[in-house]
């Protein structure tokens, strides 16, 4: 674990908030990630707006060098995976299909979420097993969508939840009584300033540190992509 | 003068006018194939100036002509049938105005029985009469910049104006300094390829700087045209409600609507009046406050914004033309247009922020004989009465503010470029030279242009080998066009430049709509809150596909809704007339009604602090419980004090780590920072240095963030981010992204694309207004430093205490900024 990592206790399991957005379960040996969206950039292309590539290739630079650092042996995406039909590119897979390669041991899963349903599951020679939410994962349920459940304790994605602290818009971790929110993992994805309750614990990724805010400034309604 | 009355002459004559000698200077010279630019006062016959051009030169084609049969039709489609194809374009900035331009243009027409049809198309057009205009076009068409592109973006864009004789932009003063002044002139360029002998005119106010606007106007052919100056302006008197408790303490004098009495009689003293303010809320406010105290004025007061119902505001103007109104509260909606002849008592809200503004303000009164304009200024903070003072000023010498054009802007070319792609498609070498035939782009480099057709054909550099990128292709034939009908589509629904929040329309449950108001308002609503808007308290229902459902409520209590939009600063010519009167004031020196009710604040000023003269330049240092203050008053408007506070933040970040929060207004800016600012170590380090000016903004990380915020705008205009449209699916919503978005990702993968360079630029030069900012520095650098440490805030200062938005610069890593603060307010809350 590095300098910046913030370890915190949940329905007494041990969860360790790592800045690069995502969250590792240390005595599964688990890493959860919410929302990395591959193939946003293309699907835009497609439609003949111009945005560079290269978010792609950063996450999964990021995922490479998250599932190194913790060993995990097991990666778990929170829904979103893909975001459309046309971004599934050749180049996409391609570079995913390097990087899966040179992981063979990890075990790999996706709870299914709303453009998962769209864009489809990704190609078998992959690896990534698919499942529809919600998936029982004991103490835990995996859904993508927040949405509290009998069966456990929620750990979700789909809102790309955002504080504004110090005057910056940061991406952050929202734990409620019930439902766990992750950060959206992909760089293209955008940030959705959330409300807050009082029983919510907000932890926000500031720069290459997660920290607790005690005291969120109050919050701000904007529109932004999901 | 011929002896020989023309036909126009003939017609003023029957309404009992005659016509001015300008007015005859624009037809001679219009009838020898000459462009030129008018400018007058709104109200003195700039219109039919321009207008009776073409119907001159129609009436002495007629009579030459062997056949002369006029078209007797019988029913208004048999007439529109037999109607001329276009002649005359009429470009108009605002389409609230259309509709009344082409009534008083058809009124000759009408008159002189000339087969001319006069339509205005618009966003407002229905489909129906749009059909009908795209089979065949009216002989003269009323229609905005955005109205006109999309005309430009169909496949027989060059047939429709083959016999264009005269495009006329009126209210150029308007345009000329916006992206869709640029949006203009290459339309205007098109227009001249595409018609050789084309004549422009342009119709303007008069404004600092008529050279720019002729050659904006005209680009290349400025050189054969001509400036007619119209009949001189109306005398303008200005004078100002006076608070009758003038508080010592300017925080104690922020008036807010206690004002309202001596507004509502003034009001009473008029038979019809306009009340301006300076924002469509504030609208809304003191159109509540009137009715407030007068309650049996309902029904004869009205409110006009923007933001407003078509039919309301129409409404509105159709009662103030016939003076049902007593009254009318409106923003610059009012500021242009036809003339309201009833109207005898014009008062403005706030600051006047501009002597050319208050002039045209003025304008909209006194429109009898021999009575002179007059405005009535009332303040709505004490200190505003400098102001005033000032504006009288700088209008008795006759310093009028300049409109900038726009240069270069790669947003509105790529937009533009793509529009010519949708339509009739284009050669490259063909459509750079009508590119460089403007003002805005001569200077436009080759490596500029390559860019920007890269850009929108395989994306740019960075998006090299992406076969899946296409929006412009080359045909075989050569010529670059559209292909892909849904980009078609999507480039037609988003032409234009004036970017704005996503809006949602306020109907009531059964009933009209009221107008629209931004969505971030509504989206902190909840079923039953109630809030105001046109003028009437509303519960707020549902929101449902961009529509927020309201019912009346019965009490006036609730939040009043806030557009975004720019805060307008105080004007250089003003500013330097306020510095003159806080000089004389330093002297001792108060000469009128305005001033002499400031003395009060201002000696207090002078007791606790100094009065700074014009070449003296006040930093004052105070200690509050908030933390070490620092006030600079250069008195230079809002925009540019925003550009010194970021570069004098950075700056003294550069002697210790620090973080500052900074506020600005028209008067100064304040830094504010937990720990003591080491100021005299920053004065002796070269603080008010003019020299690296650009470099060491643009390294301040506020630079980064304006750029970052300033790319909205060209994200949209550039054809990245679309404007929500109806029905428009979940196909839509995974195109959808962020301006913000697009910024990061394009810094760090895609940074040499040149939008970027333009975001920094634009803020340079538009938000921060570099040219003025570097006069300002080299003012204050050469000034006398007067630094004063007073016990308590004294008031010039006090203003920008009280504001509440913020911006921050810190040298301070992020998580210490963030861990700061929170022990601070721990420490707080004890």
């Amino acid at each position: 674990m590095s300098d910046g990592d913030l370890t915190i206790s949940i329905i007494g399991e041990t969860l360790t908030l790592l800045p690069e957005r995502a969250m590792f379960w240390s005595c599964q040996a688990t890493l959860f990630i919410a929302d990395p969206h591959f193939g946003k950039a293309a699907t835009f292309r497609a439609h003949g707006i111009p945005v560079p590539s290269g978010t792609t290739d950063e996450g999964i630079a990021r995922l490479d060098g998250l599932v190194q650092r913790t060993m995990a042996s097991r990666l778990i995406f929170l829904g979103d995976l893909l975001h459309a039909k046309a971004g599934r590119s050749h180049e996409m897979f391609a570079a995913v299909g390097r990087w899966r390669r040179s992981n063979p041991k990890v075990e790999m899963l996706l709870v299914r979420g709303n453009h998962d349903r769209r864009a489809g599951d990704p190609p078998d020679e992959l690896g990534i097993s698919c499942t529809d939410a919600p998936h029982m994962l004991s103490p835990f349920v995996l859904d993508h969508h927040p949405r509290a459940h009998a069966d456990g304790y929620v750990l979700a994605g789909h809102v790309h939840p955002g504080v504004r602290v110090v005057g910056e818009r940061l991406p952050c971790f929202v734990f409620g009584a019930e439902v766990a929110i992750l950060p959206a993992f992909g760089e293209f994805t955008g940030l959705a300033m959330i409300d807050t309750v009082e029983t919510d614990s907000v932890y926000a990724i500031a720069e290459d540190c997660v920290i607790q805010l005690r005291n969120p400034e109050s919050p701000e309604s904007s529109v932004n992509s999901f | 003068m011929t002896a020989i009355r023309n036909p126009a002459e003939r017609w003023f004559e029957s309404r009992g006018w005659s016509a001015f000698s300008f007015q005859r200077e624009v037809w001679d010279a219009y009838a020898a194939g000459e462009s030129g630019l008018i400018h007058a006062a709104t109200g003195t016959g700039k219109t039919y100036a321009a207008w009776w051009a073409p119907l001159l030169e129609y009436i002495a084609e007629r009579s030459t002509e062997s056949v002369a049969t006029e078209a007797t039709a019988r029913t208004a489609r048999a007439a529109r049938k037999a109607s001329l194809p276009l002649r005359v374009l009429w470009i108009t900035p605002l389409r609230a105005l259309a509709g009344d331009t082409a009534g008083a243009l058809l009124q000759p027409v009408s008159d002189l029985g000339l087969p001319w049809s006069v339509e205005t198309r618009t966003g407002d057009t229905s489909p129906a009469e749009r059909s009908r205009q795209s089979r065949k076009l009216p002989t003269a068409l009323v229609t905005t910049p955005e109205s006109l592109s999309l005309l430009l973006s169909r496949a027989d864009a060059s047939d429709q104006f083959n016999d264009l004789r005269l495009v006329v932009a009126d209210e150029w003063h308007e345009l000329m300094g916006t992206k869709r002044g640029v949006q203009a002139q290459l339309c205007l360029a098109r227009l001249r390829a595409i018609c050789p002998n084309l004549r422009t005119w342009g119709l303007s106010a008069t404004i600092g700087n008529l050279e720019d606007a002729r050659r904006a106007l005209l680009g290349r052919s400025a050189k054969r045209s001509r400036i007619v100056q119209g009949v001189e302006p109306k005398k303008i008197v200005i004078d100002s409600l006076i608070p009758p408790v003038i508080e010592r303490f300017p925080w104690a004098g922020h008036l807010g609507t206690e004002m309202v009495p001596q507004v509502v009689e003034a009001i009473g003293e008029g038979e019809t009046s306009i009340v301006f303010t300076n924002t469509r809320s504030q609208t809304e406010i003191w159109y509540q406050a009137i009715l407030a105290h007068r309650p049996d004025w309902a029904g004869t007061i009205a409110l006009h914004h923007g933001s407003l119902d078509r039919k309301q505001r129409e409404w509105v103007e159709e009662g103030l033309r016939t003076a049902k109104l007593r009254c009318v509260v409106a923003t610059s909606s009012l500021d242009l247009g036809v003339d309201f002849s009833p109207v005898d008592r014009v008062l403005q809200i706030g600051s006047p922020k501009g002597i050319a503004r208050l002039t045209q303000r003025a304008g909209r009164s006194g429109h009898r004989p021999g009575a002179p304009s007059r405005v009535t200024c009332v303040p709505t903070h004490t200190l505003e009465l400098i102001e005033v003072a000032a504006a009288r000023d700088g209008m008795a010498s006759g310093s009028i503010e300049s409109r900038i054009p726009v240069t270069r802007p790669l947003d509105v070319l790529a937009q533009h470029i793509v529009t010519i792609a949708v339509g009739e498609g284009f050669v490259p070498s063909e459509l750079l030279d009508e590119v460089r035939d403007t003002d805005g782009y001569a200077d436009l480099p080759d490596d500029e242009w390559e860019w920007t057709l890269q850009f929108i054909s395989n994306g740019g550099d960075a998006l090299k080998g992406y076969p899946e990128y296409s929006k412009v292709e080359v045909t075989e034939s050569g010529r670059w066009k559209v292909q892909d009908r849904a980009i078609a589509h999507r480039h037609r629904m988003s032409i234009g430049t004036i970017v704005s929040d996503a809006h949602v329309v306020v109907q009531y449950l059964r009933g009209p709509r009221l107008g629209s108001v931004e969505e971030s308002f509504i989206s902190r609503l909840t079923q039953g809150d109630r809030f105001v808007f046109a003028g009437t308290p509303l519960e707020f229902v549902r929101v449902r596909d961009m529509v927020a459902w309201v019912r009346r409520a019965p009490n006036t209590k609730g939040a009043i809704p806030r557009w975004m939009g720019s805060r307008l600063p105080l004007s250089g010519e003003l500013a330097a007339a306020l510095r003159n009167r806080l000089g004389e004031a330093e002297r001792g020196v108060y000469r009128d009604a305005e001033m002499q009710a400031l003395r009060p604040i201002l000696e207090v000023q002078r007791k606790w602090s100094h009065i700074p003269g014009p070449s003296e330049f006040l930093i004052e240092r105070v200690k509050t419980r908030e933390g070490h203050h620092l006030f600079f008053f250069p008195f230079e408007g809002r925009l540019v004090h925003e550009g010194l506070a970021a570069l004098f933040a950075y700056r003294i970040s550069r002697i210790k780590p620090i973080t500052f929060s900074m506020s600005s207004n028209d008067y100064g800016f304040e830094l504010l920072s937990p720990d003591e600012a080491p100021l005299d170590e920053a004065i002796a380090a070269g603080l008010l240095d003019p020299s690296n000016l650009v470099d060491d903004i643009s390294a301040s990380l506020n630079a980064t963030e304006m750029a970052r915020r300033q790319f909205r705008e060209i994200a949209r205009v550039a054809g990245l981010v679309f404007p929500g449209f109806p029905r428009s699916g979940k196909s839509a919503r995974q195109l959808q992204a962020s301006s913000g978005l697009f910024f990061d990702v394009f810094q760090r993968y895609d940074s040499s694309n040149m939008l970027l360079g333009q975001a920094h630029r634009e803020v340079l030069e538009r938000q921060l207004e570099r040219t003025r900012l570097g006069l300002t520095l080299q003012r204050i650098s050469e000034a006398a430093l007067v630094v004063t440490n007073p016990k308590r805030t004294p008031p010039l200062a006090f203003p920008m205490l009280a504001d509440r938005t913020r911006e921050r610069l810190s040298s301070e890593k992020l998580a210490d900024r963030i861990r700061r603060m929170q022990d601070a307010l721990e420490r707080a809350a004890g």
